[in-house]
């Protein structure tokens, strides 16, 4: 089977497992959606300011919650059907790209939800071209955390504090997404260009990518 | 053993001079005597990328060479750079809280940047803590350390474009437009905290290299599983 | 003829612990090697080593002519098959699912799914999900997968525990294909009547060395 082809059936089966189980949307998302209403309830600022810091809360949720929706896909892989997938020859970097097309998939679904339950509670003044720079954004947000989960993923694989492990190692690096992504909504409202955000994403993206790839055979050995 | 306490020796004697440096100089005019802190800070933060640049360098040549000094350079890097990063960070924000008034400049990359790189060396020592057998322990954290190299930089460059576009300053001093005497103090202490770090990555090193010396054959997983006594078991 | 396996003076280490040691070890075409051992000796250990999965840290050796210490093992591992202890299902997807996955990596046509399901006895219970199916069921879809890619170098780590006669008998047949085939099978078992009785060799585990049990 060529890469393209194992990496589709990888992203396939990975989303057909989580259609079944649901979590990310029935669960992870509701939590976000609760913390979005917990943010201007705990600050007890005016409405004003609410809907000002809306889009800035926003993504930092989204990279809060999507950390934990990066992590879960690869959480749920167990050593036998690690070992399945390398006895049936499945290229390490294919299973990487695989799991990073489902999970982008999840990313996106996610935040285009939590996006819109934003607008409706904290009702942000958004400029003419916001949701197809926001679409841009989280298109490009959703790819670059996801690469980044997934090779946290992998490098904490087994481990038995994964997950505040992997969390610690993903939230740092990802900055470079969170800034890209909410200074091009910001660009917008103030009349600027978003180009130089979209290229710093463009930018991480690519390199989480090179990075994935070119690490995948190492890591699938480091994960023995 | 000989070597490093030479080394220590060393370092001691460069921290005194470098001390007698720092009180000496005359300190700046706006800033007043606070501006001392520049010799601690300075070179913590020097070291702090220092100490990660030798630790990606390390953990790519593991990737490539396989050999287990690489891994011992790379964390040892990692610990001593730990270190560093924190003094860097604390005197930096004692340095802006008693002079601007703001502990944290959200205008300078260098500052975010290095408090990124202070998370993934935690990271990566967390990272290694949780991982037993020596190899895969090497291995995660070279492929960790990989991909911070990458990123770091990325990080820098971000925050640099969020102040740019944003027009904010750095509320820091950039150095050169310091008095003379105060950046030759500066060096001095430069100088002396890199033979500092060097005298502490000689320990460490040696350290994980007698560590490993000392991990002996142990009794083996099978040998440690005797037969049941079936004979016993009616009288449990 | 070339072994289709050969070690030699392999060790490996666990943990920073070695779990095998002066392990020599040479399997032929043809032949079913049993390997026999108490809890703890390595046999899955070695087993993972047979499978490439896990590299040695000392000595030489080959798996289907890839030398063990070099990536080479990468061409082989498509050659190789096993059944260890647990198997390697997705439970949220039905056994079929599990089968059609695995027949799509390894680059077969689809349409061979629903006869081998017949041939193991699922055909009428592959609708089932993985995780409300026995372990069983779940070890013949493991046999299924196997009958369709065919490996060289079959494997089976404690394949028969658990099972009824029926899945046993199926499990025997794959070994048997395999060795029809002009592969080779190496058998781990607690169970030495067994080994004695389908085993050209048995060998014994003992303090991380590889003995002759005859």
């Amino acid at each position: 089977m060529s890469f393209w082809n194992q990496s589709l059936e990888i992203a396939r089966v990975d989303l057909r497992v989580e259609r079944r189980l649901g979590d990310t949307l029935r669960i992870v998302l509701p939590f976000a959606v609760v913390a979005l209403m917990v943010f201007p309830l705990s600050l007890g600022i005016e409405l004003a300011t609410i809907s000002r810091i809306g889009p800035a809360v926003f993504w930092a949720l989204g990279i809060l919650f999507g950390m934990q929706v990066a992590l879960r896909l690869s959480a749920a892989d167990t050593q036998e059907r690690r070992d399945l997938h390398a006895l049936l020859g499945v290229d390490p970097a294919a299973r990487f790209v695989g799991r990073v097309l489902s999970g982008g998939v999840l990313m996106l679904a996610f935040l285009v939800v939590l996006f819109i339950a934003m607008v409706l509670i904290y009702g942000p003044t958004l400029p003419s071209g916001s949701w197809s720079t926001v679409l841009l954004g989280t298109v490009l947000f959703s790819i670059g955390l996801t690469e980044l989960g997934t090779l946290a993923g992998e490098i904490t694989a087994g481990l038995r504090n994964r997950t505040a492990l992997a969390s610690l190692i993903v939230a740092p690096l990802a900055l470079p997404l969170v800034i890209g992504a909410s200074q091009s909504l910001e660009a917008l409202s103030r009349g600027a260009g978003i180009l130089p955000w979209v290229l710093l994403m463009l930018a991480t993206d690519l390199a989480l990518a090179v990075i994935g790839v070119g690490m995948a055979r190492p890591l699938e050995e480091a994960t023995r | 053993m000989t070597r490093i306490r030479v080394l220590f020796g060393v370092a001691a004697a460069a921290m005194a001079v470098g001390l007698w440096f720092a009180l000496t100089a005359p300190p700046d005019a706006l800033q007043g005597e606070y501006s001392r802190i520049i010799n601690v800070h300075v070179p913590s933060l020097w070291l702090a990328f220092l100490a990660f640049g030798v630790t990606a360098l390390g953990s790519i040549m593991w990737l490539w060479k396989k050999k287990q000094r690489w891994d011992r350079l790379a964390s040892a890097s990692a610990e001593v750079g730990v270190l560093f990063t924190g003094i860097g960070l604390f005197t930096g924000m004692v340095w802006g809280q008693a002079v601007w008034g703001r502990a944290w400049d959200w205008g300078d990359p260098r500052l975010t940047s290095t408090a990124v790189m202070f998370f993934v060396y935690l990271g990566y020592i967390a990272l290694r803590n949780a991982v037993d057998d020596p190899v895969v322990k090497a291995r995660r954290s070279a492929i960790l350390g990989v991909v911070a190299v990458v990123q770091v930089p990325l990080v820098y460059f971000s925050v640099n474009l969020f102040r740019t576009l944003h027009q904010t300053q750095s509320i820091r001093p950039d150095g050169s437009t310091m008095p003379a005497e105060m950046l030759v103090a500066m060096l001095v202490n430069v100088a002396a905290f890199t033979i500092l770090y060097v005298a502490l990555m000689a320990a460490r090193t040696d350290i994980a290299r007698i560590e490993e010396a000392n991990r002996e054959t142990e009794l083996l997983a099978g040998d440690a599983v005797k037969p049941p006594k079936l004979s016993e078991v009616g009288d449990v | 003829m070339d072994p289709l396996v050969h070690l030699e003076n392999a060790g490996v280490s666990l943990g920073g612990k070695p779990i095998l040691r002066h392990v020599d070890f040479s399997l032929q075409p043809g032949q079913v090697a049993g390997i026999a051992g108490p809890n703890g000796s390595g046999k899955t250990t070695l087993i993972r080593l047979l499978t490439t999965l896990l590299r040695i840290s000392e000595g030489a050796g080959s798996v289907l002519g890839a030398d063990v210490t070099s990536d080479e093992v990468f061409t082989v591992r498509p050659s190789i098959g096993m059944i260890g202890h647990n198997p390697a299902l997705i439970d949220e997807l039905t056994l079929r699912e599990n089968l059609v996955h695995v027949v799509r990596l390894a680059g077969l046509a689809e349409e061979r799914v629903d006869p081998v399901l017949d041939v193991v006895g699922l055909d009428e219970a592959s609708d089932r999900r993985a995780d409300a199916s026995s372990f069983g069921m779940r070890r013949r879809i493991e046999v299924a997968h196997l009958l369709l890619t065919r490996p060289r170098l079959l494997l089976l780590d404690e394949a028969t525990s658990g099972l009824d006669n029926s899945a046993r008998e199926l499990i025997d047949a794959l070994k048997d294909r395999t060795i029809a085939d002009g592969g080779g099978v190496v058998m781990v078992s607690h169970d030495h009547q067994r080994l004695d009785a389908s085993c050209d060799e048995v060998m014994a585990l003992s303090s991380g060395r590889l003995e002759s049990a005859r």
